[in-house]
């Protein structure tokens, strides 16, 4: 039997879930009961990517996420930016490189490419990386720029 | 939307016990929830209560005596970073790939994509051809269904209300290929796909194509005349002809009719050539 | 030059800029709309007794606007709610708020509609297979009716050595700005007061007031960071309802849309049938005749602007003696025909530049050469009677010929070489104004624009500011102010920002410059600023001073206040041309040719694009990062019109893709990293020369792959979006 899973942690921090229905999703509660807003609602369909936080280190879509299923991990969102080296390199690529316009996909892209770099190590060949963040979408850019930042990101990591 | 209770048994006979207890109006299931919750979002299922797996023993992935089995709550990401899955079973590691983003596979799985029966699964046809198998648990005892008898139509399976997906188990390595056309290739749903595996124990081939409703099939008489090697082109062209007359296919928002009949024949084509045998027809 | 990164970098890496979808107010209520379950219909009762006996529930509909609204009515011909007559599926009958989402979403769906259904116009084919005959100006569908012509037509039809006549068919495609629509509204005493995502405060502002019958001095509309706009946020669309809301509840109201009503409500560019027939003789074009029967949705008569607008790109960008075009708007049941970048130009420029393809190769004239023979130059007028004016579309058209050769001798035998180009009128709009505040250590610039994305304000305004007045872009900043406070500026579209709020930039800056000048007693030519020990000085020939040390005591807390205002001078047509209608008058004239090598399936059809390069008619580079990410992004959208996007409806008028699965934008896998070019040296009338670029990048795309397609397999597709499956048919696999 396996022990029931621990606190929610956001960001480093003990989550406050007093009350939540069961059925709330990561991305709400994240937005709406801890007032994180750099997650941004897109879709909601898992289509656009502009949710995706990462969850014990991985990459997940939060508007497909019920927060209950994630008790006891760890998430990291873009307000956490700071305190997560990895999602600073990339963010810190990411201006280099101008991959952004409208900004509302971008907290998307730094998380899901922070996942990716935590997974496959810098090592990992760019094309696999590019083909990792397929399932963010951006309407701005042409994904240009986004490509110059992801080898700069790729560039930069230890 | 109404809301729901969220159960999170920590044992399988809790899981089981929860399930027939609440037989009368048995609550949703929940593995990575990828596709449940959007069915909830949209109005087409409301449950009062959805049941979690994720207490339960089941994010495992285990290669004995060349089978592989595979837990039924195991992201579909975790099979993909297997590097054995991507040698021995190439066509289950391209099929695993097609299925949305990195992030939904790190959430979505095997047991969830079989259990929900979408019509347009990718993974589905590709587990035909490998002639994967089901392993259920409930009340009564365990039981194993082939995924042909386990898949019944869009959104049914044979699974009964009280049992639950313990893992799929895939009997051995084949060389094999999935192939699939879609409007776009990135993220989206395939007009058509292409599995076929060559069982080098049986000296067969097996074709399944997917990506038309009502549910993938399997195409046996197109698999016995890709003889027991590598076929000549004559005899691949014959069997793609075929298999293009042998699916039943609708025309939807994603394709005709005629285009997808074509897309078999043309898929099937470059998967059969894709499986890399030697002259021997030996992996 | 400056390569300075725009100053908004920072704020959205950290997620910390606020959208319109992230706005909350202490007790705000959330919104929800209540939808029309008919595309057509009578309304015989919409009951909202259900939602109002829910705990917490506000709700408003059309029999509420009498008493809400100050006069009792605002713009007679569009109630905020409709009366008798439902338009389109999901058109708001009511409005409900409550203390939470899924609370206000439960009342919505409380309230009881009873429509008395009526045959919906959907397909505008269905009902006009062919030309509208001379009856057309009788039928209820019609709602515009375009016309001019010029030169014996007839004769060139009669004497040419190769007539073509052709039809093309163009799809409605999605802004798919990643942000939904979302705003707060809250109503105190006689303010209506609006924080929401948009890229025109000043144009809500006034829609607002004619809207709810409420005097524009009374609406305060406040911009936010706008997640995307594309054109799809230059229009009020949910704001009305949220201020009713506010107002009948008394608490400010948020309302958003979710991503499906995004695609449901959207006012976007939708299907059309375009007609081309063109006469050559002796390698000249001597006769075009242009038709277009456009799906103008549920625009209302007389109020349709598309139509007039739009077929002015069928025209162009090419000379011919003699001509007719006439055009149709047909009202149909979906939301009314809305901008989405560049309206309708990227499919009108399919349409042209695919025709002319084709009538090339029926003369038997090299396609590029036969467009370069016809390409309109300085000096021209354009067949509606005006003048061209500097145009470097020639020269991005030699550039990319020769771009196109070299990628054909090195493309393997599957893979195809195209061109295509289009044109673009910027300077549109009513104008703006800017005010620049000089203060110690640092230039603001205050105005009523907001940053969609494209960088225009943020970083275009710093450049242009930068360039006049030799400040470091990290001294300056952009303000963007609420339409209560801000000069007025009529907003982000028709890639206006750099060329028309940049020039009163610009004549902000020589004011700023002469006052400066007269402070320090010498010419304006002879004042420069300089940030010296992190003081703004001011340097002339009598020496240098503080800008500190050069503010009055009234000036002392908020510092040197100039502004500059920009008008757009209007460009006329030849009016003894027009027979009916009224036709757009374009100005400063833009363009751009682009190449795209493309593969194709022979056996699926299935086109990937390769490689791309765009050379953009730019008049003056004023900032190349921002100027390089416009062409970019225009490029990956134009891409989605050409291959993969396509909004589809059922006969009863129903979406049948409202979700990103179905209705598909381009990935990062399927656009290939476009080599830009700048083609400078045809001067608009933006600042420094400048043009607009915001919409140009995207006209030519679809064009380029069509030509690139052919150029593969032979295949002349007449029909966006060039998918897999209409590459087969057109290639007689199926």
């Amino acid at each position: 039997m396996t022990p029931p899973p621990g606190p929610l942690r956001v960001n480093g921090r003990p989550a406050d879930l007093t009350g939540m229905p069961d059925s709330e999703r990561l991305l709400d509660t994240l937005r709406w009961r801890l007032a994180l807003k750099g997650t941004k609602e897109g879709c909601r369909t898992g289509d656009c990517g502009a949710c995706t936080v990462l969850v014990d280190g991985r990459s997940t879509l939060s508007c497909l996420t019920l927060t209950r299923e994630v008790d006891g991990s760890d998430v990291t969102t873009i307000d956490g930016a700071a305190d997560d080296a990895e999602i600073a390199r990339v963010s810190r690529a990411f201006a280099a490189a101008g991959a952004l316009q409208c900004g509302y996909c971008t907290p998307g892209f730094v998380v899901a490419l922070a996942g990716l770099l935590k997974e496959r190590g810098s090592s990992a060949p760019v094309e696999e990386l590019l083909d990792g963040l397929q399932g963010n979408l951006c309407r701005c850019t042409g994904y240009a720029a986004i490509v110059r930042g992801v080898a700069l990101a790729r560039a930069e990591a230890p | 939307m109404t809301g729901f209770e969220l159960l999170v048994p920590a044992s399988v006979e809790e899981a089981v016990a929860a399930l027939r207890a609440g037989a009368a109006d048995p609550p949703a299931v929940i593995a990575g929830g990828t596709d449940l919750l959007l069915d909830i979002d949209d109005g087409r299922v409301d449950p009062r209560r959805v049941l979690s797996l994720r207490r339960l023993p089941w994010r495992s992935l285990d290669w004995t005596d060349g089978a592989l089995t595979v837990g039924s709550t195991l992201p579909l990401r975790s099979l993909e970073d297997d590097p054995e899955v991507r040698r021995r079973l190439p066509g289950l590691w391209q099929a695993v790939h097609a299925v949305g983003s990195v992030a939904l596979r790190h959430r979505a799985t095997l047991g969830g994509n079989l259990g929900r029966a979408a019509p347009a699964s990718d993974l589905v046809p590709m587990l035909l051809a490998l002639d994967a198998e089901v392993d259920l648990v409930g009340p009564r005892g365990d039981r194993r269904l082939s995924v042909d008898a386990f898949v019944r139509a869009s959104r049914r399976t044979a699974l009964l209300p009280d049992e639950l997906i313990r893992s799929v188990r895939i009997p051995e390595s084949r060389p094999s290929a999935y192939l699939w056309q879609r409007v776009r290739p990135a993220n989206d749903i395939s007009q058509i796909a292409v599995g076929v595996a060559f069982s080098p124990r049986e000296r067969r081939w097996s074709v399944a194509v997917g990506g038309m409703p009502p549910r993938p099939a399997l195409l046996a008489e197109v698999a016995h005349d890709l003889g027991d090697a590598t076929p000549d082109d004559g005899v691949l062209r014959a069997a793609a002809v075929r298999a293009s007359r042998a699916v039943s296919i609708t025309s939807d928002q994603r394709a005709s009719e005629e285009y997808r009949r074509r897309l078999v024949a043309t898929l099937l084509l470059r998967a059969v050539r894709a499986v890399p045998l030697d002259g021997e027809g030996r992996p | 030059m400056s390569v300075a990164a725009r100053s908004d970098l920072e704020v959205k890496l950290a997620g910390r800029a606020e959208y319109g979808a992230d706005l909350e107010l202490p007790g705000m209520l959330w919104g929800a709309l209540v939808p029309s379950p008919v595309a057509h219909g009578k309304i015989r009762h919409v009951d909202l007794g259900g939602a109002r006996a829910l705990p917490g529930v506000v709700a408003v509909g059309a029999d509420d606007l009498a008493t809400l609204l100050p006069r009792g009515q605002g713009d007679a011909e569009r109630p905020i709610f409709p009366a008798d007559e439902v338009a389109y599926r999901n058109q708001p009958l009511a409005a409900v708020a409550a203390p939470t989402l899924a609370e206000a979403r439960r009342a919505a769906a409380a309230v009881r509609v009873d429509i008395e259904p009526l045959p919906a116009l959907v397909d505008l084919e269905s009902e006009f297979p062919d030309w509208p005959g001379p009856d057309a100006a009788r039928s209820p569908h019609i709602i515009t009716h375009v016309h001019a012509r010029h030169g014996d037509l007839e004769e060139a039809f009669r004497t040419a050595d190769h007539v073509v006549e052709e039809t093309y068919r163009t799809s409605s495609v999605h802004h798919v700005a990643l942000e939904p629509h979302a705003c707060v509204a809250s109503v105190v005493g006689d303010r209506w007061t609006v924080r929401t995502t948009t890229q025109t405060p000043f144009g809500i502002r006034e829609d607002l007031s004619l809207l709810l019958g409420v005097p524009e001095a009374s609406v305060v509309v406040e911009g936010t960071w706008v997640g995307g706009g594309f054109g799809g946020k230059g229009a009020s669309l949910l704001e009305p309802y949220a201020l009713l809301l506010s107002r009948a509840a008394g608490r400010p109201v948020r309302l958003a849309l979710d991503y499906r009503q995004e695609f449901e409500l959207g006012r976007t560019t939708l299907p059309a049938v375009i007609r081309l027939a063109t006469a050559v003789k002796a390698g000249r074009i001597v006769g075009r005749r242009v038709r277009l029967l456009l799906d103008t949705g549920s625009s209302l008569p007389g109020r349709d602007w598309s139509t007039g607008y739009s077929i002015g790109f069928l025209l162009g960008p090419y000379t011919t003696a003699a001509f007719e075009v006439e055009g149709y708007g047909v009202r149909t049941n979906k939301p009314a025909f809305g901008p989405h970048r560049a309206p309708f130009a990227p499919q009108c420029a399919f349409a042209v530049e695919s025709h002319l393809g084709e009538v090339a190769r029926v003369a038997g004239i090299d396609p590029v050469r036969f467009r370069a023979d016809h390409l309109w130059r300085d000096g021209d007028t354009t067949p509606m009677g005006q003048a061209v004016g500097p145009f470097g579309l020639g020269a991005a058209l030699a550039a990319a010929t020769a771009v196109a050769d070299r990628w054909r001798a090195e493309a393997p035998a599957d893979h195809g070489v195209g061109i295509g180009l289009g044109f673009w009128s910027t300077g549109t709009g009513a104008g703006g104004e800017a005010r620049l505040v000089l203060t110690p250590t640092e230039l603001r610039v205050e105005q009523g624009e907001r940053e969609i994305g494209s960088g225009s304000v943020q970083r275009g305004l710093v450049a242009v500011a930068e360039r006049a007045l030799g400040l470091p872009p990290e001294r300056i900043r952009v303000d963007y102010l609420s339409t209560a406070d801000a000069p007025f500026d009529s907003g982000v579209f028709g890639s206006r920002t750099v060329g028309a709020l940049g020039r009163a930039v610009v004549e902000a800056a020589t004011a700023l410059r002469a006052d400066l000048a007269a402070r320090s007693g010498v010419a304006a030519r002879d004042v420069s600023l300089a940030v010296e020990a992190g003081e703004i000085v001011c340097r002339s020939p009598n020496g240098r001073r503080t800008v500190r040390s050069l503010l009055t005591a009234e000036e002392a807390s908020r510092g040197i206040v100039a502004s500059g205002r920009h008008f757009a001078k209007s460009n006329t047509i030849d009016e003894r041309r027009v027979v009916a209608g009224s036709f757009y008058p374009f100005t400063d004239f833009t363009g751009a040719a682009h190449v795209a090598e493309v593969s194709v399936d022979r056996e699926t059809g299935a086109v990937r694009v390769e490689r791309y390069a765009a050379f953009q008619d730019i008049g003056t580079v004023v900032d190349p990062a921002t100027a390089r990410g416009q062409v970019e992004g225009g490029i990956a959208m134009g891409l989605g019109i050409a291959l993969t996007e396509e909004a589809l409806w059922s006969d009863d008028g129903r979406l049948l893709n409202p979700h990103l699965l179905d209705y598909r934008i381009p990935t990062l896998g399927e656009v290939p990293a476009p080599e830009v070019t700048f083609v400078e040296g045809f001067p608009g009338a933006g600042p420094f020369g400048a043009k607009g670029l915001g919409e140009p990048p995207i006209i030519p795309v679809p064009a380029t792959v069509a030509a690139a397609v052919r150029d593969a397999c032979g295949a002349h597709v007449t029909e966006l979006p060039l998918s897999a499956e209409r590459v087969a048919r057109t290639l007689k696999l199926l």
